[in-house]
């Protein structure tokens, strides 16, 4: 894994995609090296006082060319960090901090894999079924992707999961794209053909779907999640930003999202 | 990781009743993890000393999320101690830390004053650690829950306990959520104490006002970062007036500016804390900032700055 560091990157592209969805492209100096699919990074404006914070933020796409790095960054206007973000304009120097936490687990051969998405979570897993596409060799399974959202507006990121995946499903909670359903409902009428040992899932999304795919699928399906959480430092220092989880003797405790993420078992995390 | 280049090594170190440091900036408790997480991006050799995560007898889940909440010019944080215990951290932790040259500042706490006397006792048998920091602002269990740190007597009793257990330096880190802080370090400084260090967080709250919830599942958290700075200065001023051990700074410190301000308000020493989560290098662009300004006005030592302070000269 690549060492961490604080890197000056420079904005030369922050476009809205959609009503209050932006996607940045930095460029990064070659040091930046690489990132998993499932990592992050801490951006921050170097100088500024307010917010106090840097934010964590999915990488999107990564791209490493001879000079430059190219780092893409698909987000939605929150609050009051996101917003700064979506004011910078081409040529804003940026402090990224990354590649930070731990990447997903590669399919190990699974027949299906499947990724499902609510909202902005299309992001990380984007990266994944990019790297997967490249890496074709490793993984070799059909690639399904299930999106949802909660209207058009909100729906992200669909042309390009559209270049990397077989099937792509997508659903909105009001019926204004694709299926009018919640995309767990989608998952849910697929599911006998998935075979548990033939199949691994990823999700991202909000912690209200992530937890009806806690219960939508059984012990025997591998399920990988990346979770979101507010963070302080961004390198496990702060311990701000824990989740529940239990471990293989069935004890419960609190892991850090950003270090020992922000990928977990789906099965391990403890919903309050 | 950027290296450092050293300008006049020896204008910074500092003898702290006994625990010596090469430099007078230390990475402040619960903030720098037990130092590993932040060995991608500084020389831990370069740092005087890292102030590790408060340990206590048995390891600690800490409290439920939501944890930290970003306020104006800081944050708040309700952690609870989270720690792997004293045990891990000797086993696990300590033996990472010796490869490095800085002193490991071994911060503990306890519910009572047993779990104090017991968590000394082993960190002082372990190889490794050059001083103890007494974290007084926790419960006390036997007493209602009022802080050690909030009431004179506790507080001196806590002292003379961790004292009669160890030969290492023991430092008093203070809470300022109290109405005469003065009165504590020198209540502290009567049992022993060899230094003394502040401030803790202050306690703090923020509201959701859409749901009208606090923001923090433990409802309060301790607010740190530069919003806490000038209380941190004026509390650092007062008890260095009036105890004769050394003081260490601490308190919303982002910059080597800030760090100065301590030092000339009467701190022989300052720890950094929250300014490790906004820029990981902020200990190591402190140090350069203090070795500039000593070269820039001409002072053989960073000594030579402590209590500098002149209230009469506005």
């Amino acid at each position: 894994m690549m060492p961490k560091d604080i890197f000056i990157g420079e904005v030369f592209a922050n476009d809205e995609v959609r009503k209050d969805h932006f996607l940045m492209k930095i460029y990064l100096p070659p040091a930046f090296g690489g990132a998993l699919p499932g990592q992050f990074v801490m951006l921050r404006i170097a100088g500024l006082a307010d917010p106090f914070l840097s934010r964590p933020l999915s990488i999107y796409s990564f791209t490493a060319e001879k000079h430059a790095c190219v780092c893409e960054i698909l987000y939605r206007v929150v609050g009051k960090g996101t917003k700064i973000l979506a004011g910078l304009i081409e040529g804003s120097q940026l402090e990224v901090n990354g590649p930070l936490g731990t990447g997903y687990a590669m399919p190990d051969g699974a027949k299906n894999i499947i990724f499902i998405a609510g909202g902005i979570g299309v992001a990380p897993l984007s990266l994944l079924a990019e790297h997967l596409c490249r890496n074709r060799c490793r993984s070799g399974g059909e690639m399904t992707f299930y999106l949802g959202a909660k209207t058009q507006e909100q729906l992200v990121g669909v042309e390009k999961i559209q270049t990397l995946c077989y099937g792509v499903h997508l659903c909105t909670d009001d019926g204004t794209a694709g299926k009018k359903a919640i995309v767990t409902d989608l998952l849910r009428q697929d599911l006998g053909n998935y075979r548990p040992e033939e199949t691994m899932i990823y999700a991202c999304g909000p912690k209200s779907m992530l937890r009806s795919l806690g219960t939508l699928l059984d012990n025997r399906y591998r399920c990988q999640v990346s979770l979101e959480e507010r963070m302080a430092c961004g390198v496990g220092a702060c311990v701000g930003c824990v989740v529940a989880v239990k471990d293989e003797r069935g004890d419960t405790a609190y892991k850090r999202v950003c270090a020992d993420g922000p990928v977990f078992e789906l099965h391990q995390i403890v919903w309050d | 990781m950027e290296k450092r280049k050293h300008k006049n090594a020896g204008a910074l170190c500092v003898d702290l009743a006994g625990l010596r440091l090469k430099n007078p900036v230390i990475a402040a408790s619960g903030t720098f993890g037990y130092g590993q997480e932040y060995a991608d991006y500084v020389d831990l050799n370069q740092l005087g000393g890292i102030a590790v995560k408060g340990l206590s007898l048995k390891p600690r889940a800490g409290n439920p999320p939501p944890r930290i909440m970003e306020t104006t010019g800081g944050m708040l944080n309700s952690v609870g101690l989270q720690n792997i215990g004293v045990e891990a951290f000797i086993e696990e932790k300590l033996p990472f830390l010796s490869q490095y040259d800085v002193a490991v500042i071994a911060n503990i706490y306890g519910e009572t004053l047993e779990e104090y006397s017991k968590v000394a006792a082993k960190l002082s048998a372990a190889k490794g650690v050059s001083a103890l920091e007494v974290n007084i602002s926790c419960p006390n269990v036997k007493n209602g829950g009022l802080s050690f740190g909030a009431d004179p007597k506790a507080a001196a009793q806590v002292t003379r306990r961790v004292k009669a257990q160890t030969d290492l330096p023991v430092i008093v880190k203070l809470t300022p959520n109290v109405t005469d802080i003065v009165l504590i370090a020198r209540a502290v400084e009567k049992a022993g104490a060899d230094a003394v260090s502040l401030i803790n967080t202050l306690t703090g709250l923020a509201v959701d006002v859409q749901t009208k919830t606090p923001r923090l599942k433990n409802i309060t958290g301790g607010l740190s970062g530069p919003a806490i700075k000038p209380v941190a200065l004026r509390m650092v001023w007062q008890v260095a007036q009036n105890v004769s051990i050394p003081v260490i700074g601490m308190g919303g410190i982002m910059n080597a500016e800030d760090a100065l301000e301590f030092f000339i308000v009467g701190a022989s020493a300052v720890q950094i804390g929250t300014a490790n989560f906004v820029n990981p290098r902020a200990t190591m662009d402190i140090l350069d900032g203090l070795e500039t300004y000593l070269q820039e006005n001409k002072l053989k030592h960073i000594s030579d700055l402590v209590g500098t302070f002149k209230v009469s000269g506005i």
